[in-house]
């Protein structure tokens, strides 16, 4: 090596190493990351004790991660890199043509057998009828569409402990969009499915409104919706998912716990889809509480829904058929979910949850009070 | 702190190097020893303490060593004080808990588990300092009479956590006057970066197939194409973890103007066992047999003498690998095809078609993996027997690893041969002076990419 050659190499070394520590520290630091829908870590405050426990310099690499450079592009780099060796699973994601699914790990099943047996206790708690509904994740309606041979939790058999066959309603339908290409959730197609099975499931299969009937009532939509998945794999190639609003707000009342307080509400946050959180738009995301009342139908049942985040696109349509629908959060509403519906006059429990969040829950146990 | 990381990478050797280099040549010792215990410290902060004492310890005995030289039974006894010293030091902070928990299954003897994390680099900073003072006995080394540039050997921050193994002797010059050259810092940072891709790239990411294979055991759903696989894959996830640190290492310590001896020749090259010790981890296997073999008598007592000396330095071979019987088990299983490579099947080895050779050697060393990665001996024996027909043949899930990893199979396995290297040498001078930078260049890229990726975190609100 000559000696101009080590020192062209040197260089390009120290630029390497040493510009992005400069870039790294002329960035402003971000609050938070829109990808990641969190906070990024700050300048962590020095001090003896955080020094000696460690926590301090863990703190110092976290803060360094989370404010590099270019944090997503490296990670849709990685991705790509990852594509090209022949991988299709980017952290637990499926990347099936131009759909991503995730993945479901086997789940702890001492876990699971303890959630089913806290809705059995809500039962026997309660005179009021309560159904269990378990909504099936993408990864077992679209098992077809999964790589060839790649593992993925059978969720059959605790499917079959539903009293709301989610399962059917939705793999007659697997053919078509029934969940979102870059998200996790149902679409609003799928969120119809499934409020026919919640009907079939009361004997009311004779009054669901055919998709016809709502298409002449779409909302604004959204085409570039970009969800969890999409964030999650880091697979960013595809293209944005449609976010589509069927069940009309008229005549609806919806009231919103958001703060503690009753607060008037809608049926769609407009505001979210301009923000990467499209999803949230239904009914304005995560909350303790909500209540939508259908003026119009005052003699079809209360209905209480202990919530995921499934439901808030389902709502809409349950809405449409019940005088009243219910929305409980069981990580924000600490009280008893049982004496609530009692208070409330309501008919029946719906406990809704995807498949992925039930086993893997660990609030269930509230019913039991 | 550990170089596959973005802190390592983008704040701490850069400025590292940008301070060492801005210092005057006389002070350079001192600021690598600060700076080394800053990168020991960043883990466990408390540690330092171990650090210091071990680097005081360490310099009085070898100053006493030095002194006493003409009464060679007190020589002799502070190298031994030096040597109980490090043993206790390693002893007490890696193996109590083992010691602890084995010893109170014997009737009568109730001892306390302690769950004391270990020091990082505890293994290997004893065993380097233990070097020094019988170095200096043996008159293989000068005393060093400068405690920072003895502690800046001690604590030299490439080599700290993961070796290799450096001894005194070999880096006792370059201590106190080195020179440093830009080929020195060129050579040292490719090489830095050829460790840093091996380390990220390859291992890491075979490693994720290894994880899958385990837990398919776990599940019941091990086949014996997987199970192989697994194998496989933990002994290149190994081999490129642990070269690739070396490299790093090595690069490093290039740049800062000291040559290590090299730690790894393309092990899995090797047509019996025993050559695969001599290419593997080579400045442990050297460090036993100069510190501990060769002291027991060696090969010069006869059958028998032989034959214990072995067994003595394969039980330690493997227990200092870890605290826990599936490292004992895997020095000793080592020590058993030694042994019968020596005495048994020399003759018949020899006279093997070369392929065989190779694929015995490979059979013995993967199996041994299966040993070494697995600590609970239940879950080892039903692996391994699995690996052994006691499973399907092969599923659905197989092909889909298989093709998952295809790509990545292939690239552990030339990188595991000197094709690579020997299609280098080939190349015209032109293209390597272009390939080098573009290549230093797309490991860097692609490297940073894969740890962002590492650090990234989604908070999904799959929860709810």
């Amino acid at each position: 090596m000559t000696k101009t050659y080590s020192r062209f190499l040197t260089a390009f070394f120290c630029v390497f190493l040493g510009g992005l520590l400069l870039w790294h520290i002329l960035l402003p630091d971000r609050e938070k990351s829109e990808t990641e829908n969190r906070t990024l870590a700050q300048v962590p405050e020095f001090s003896w004790e955080s020094l000696r426990d460690g926590s301090y310099t863990a703190a110092v690499e976290e803060y360094f991660a989370d404010q590099f450079p270019l944090r997503d592009d490296w990670t849709g780099l990685k991705a790509r890199m990852e594509q090209l060796i022949g991988k299709s699973e980017f952290n637990g994601v499926y990347l099936c043509g131009d759909t991503l699914i995730s993945k479901v790990e086997t789940p702890d099943m001492e876990l699971v057998e303890k959630n089913l047996g806290y809705i059995r206790r809500l039962a026997e708690n309660t005179e009021i009828p309560v159904y269990l509904g378990l909504i099936p994740s993408a990864a077992e309606v679209w098992r077809d569409k999964l790589p060839k041979g790649a593992e993925s939790w059978d969720q059959t058999e605790l499917l079959e402990k539903s009293d709301i066959d989610f399962r059917e309603a939705l793999a007659a339908h697997a053919g078509e969009q029934v969940f979102y290409r870059t998200d996790h959730h149902w679409t609003t197609l799928g969120a119809y499915y499934g409020y026919t099975a919640v009907m079939e499931a009361f004997g009311r299969g004779g009054e669901i409104p055919g998709p016809d009937a709502f298409e002449h009532r779409v909302y604004p939509r959204s085409d570039q919706f970009q969800g969890t998945l999409y964030s999650q794999s880091g697979v960013h190639w595809l293209y944005p998912d449609t976010i589509e609003f069927w069940a009309e707000d008229t005549g609806l009342s919806v009231t919103s716990w958001r703060n503690g307080e009753p607060e008037e509400a809608s049926l769609y946050e407009l505001s979210y889809l301009d923000s990467k959180d499209k999803y949230s738009a239904f009914l304005g995301g995560n909350q303790p509480l909500c209540v939508i009342k259908n003026k119009s139908l005052p003699d079809s049942g209360k209905l209480l829904l202990i919530r995921d985040s499934y439901s808030d696109a389902l709502a809409p349509f349950l809405a449409q058929s019940f005088s009243e629908v219910h929305l409980l959060d069981l990580r924000y509403y600490r009280g008893s979910a049982a004496r609530y519906a009692e208070e409330n006059g309501i008919d029946s429990i719906c406990v809704l949850y995807s498949v992925q969040n039930f086993i893997s829950d660990r609030n269930l146990v509230l019913l039991t009070q | 702190m550990i170089f596959s990381s973005l802190t390592f990478l983008f704040a701490y050797l850069p400025l590292t190097l940008a301070v060492y280099f801005l210092a005057p040549l006389r002070w350079r010792n001192l600021v690598l020893l600060l700076v080394s215990l800053f990168f020991y410290g960043w883990g466990e902060p408390v540690y330092i303490t171990i650090m210091v004492l071990s680097i005081l310890i360490d310099y009085t005995h070898g100053l006493l060593v030095e002194k006493y030289r003409a009464d060679d039974k007190k020589a002799r006894w502070f190298v031994g004080q030096s040597v109980v010293f490090n043993l206790l030091l390693l002893g007490f902070f890696k193996y109590w808990d083992f010691l602890a928990a084995n010893l109170s299954l014997l009737p009568g003897v109730s001892l306390p588990l302690l769950g004391i994390p270990l020091p990082i680099g505890i293994s290997f900073f004893t065993f380097q300092t233990m070097s020094y003072t019988i170095d200096v006995y043996r008159r293989d080394a000068p005393v060093q009479r400068n405690i920072v540039s003895f502690g800046a050997f001690v604590t030299m921050f490439p080599q700290l956590i993961a070796g290799p193994i450096v001894k005194y002797k070999t880096v006792a010059a370059a201590l106190d006057h080195r020179v440093h050259t830009a080929e020195d810092f060129a050579l040292g940072a490719r090489r830095f970066c050829v460790g840093l891709a091996k380390k990220v790239l390859l291992a890491n990411s075979i490693g994720a197939l290894w994880e899958a294979c385990l837990a398919a055991q776990g599940a019941g759903t091990l086949t014996i194409a997987s199970g192989w696989m697994g194998l496989l894959a933990f002994g290149f996830q190994i081999y490129f973890d642990f070269s690739g640190y070396s490299d790093m290492a090595i690069g490093l310590g290039r740049i800062f103007g000291f040559r290590f001896n090299e730690n790894f020749d393309y092990p899995y090259l090797s047509a019996s066992v025993t050559e695969f010790w001599r290419r593997w981890h080579m400045s442990l296997t050297s460090w036993f047999r100069e510190y501990l073999y060769i002291p027991l008598g060696g090969n010069r007592g006869g059958t028998v003498r032989t034959l214990r000396n072995i067994l003595i330095v394969w039980f330690c071979t493997g227990f200092w690998h870890g605290a826990s019987w599936n490292f004992v088990l895997w020095g000793l299983y080592f020590a058993l095809w030694l042994i019968l490579e020596k005495y048994v099947f020399r003759r018949a080895l020899e006279r093997l078609p070369t392929f065989f050779k190779h694929f015995y050697t490979l059979a013995v060393v993967f199996v041994g993996w299966g040993i070494f990665a697995m600590e609970d001996l239940g879950v080892c024996g039903r692996y391994l027997a699995a690996c052994f027909g006691g499973a399907p043949a092969w599923s659905a899930a197989d092909g889909y690893r298989l093709r998952s990893y295809a790509v990545t199979f292939l690239a552990l396995i030339l990188a595991s041969t000197t094709l690579g290297k020997r299609g280098w040498r080939k190349l015209p001078d032109w293209a390597r002076k272009i390939l080098t930078p573009a290549l230093m260049a797309l490991g860097l890229v692609v490297c940073t990419a894969y740890l962002v990726d590492g650090s990234y975190n989604p908070f999904l609100y799959f929860r709810f």
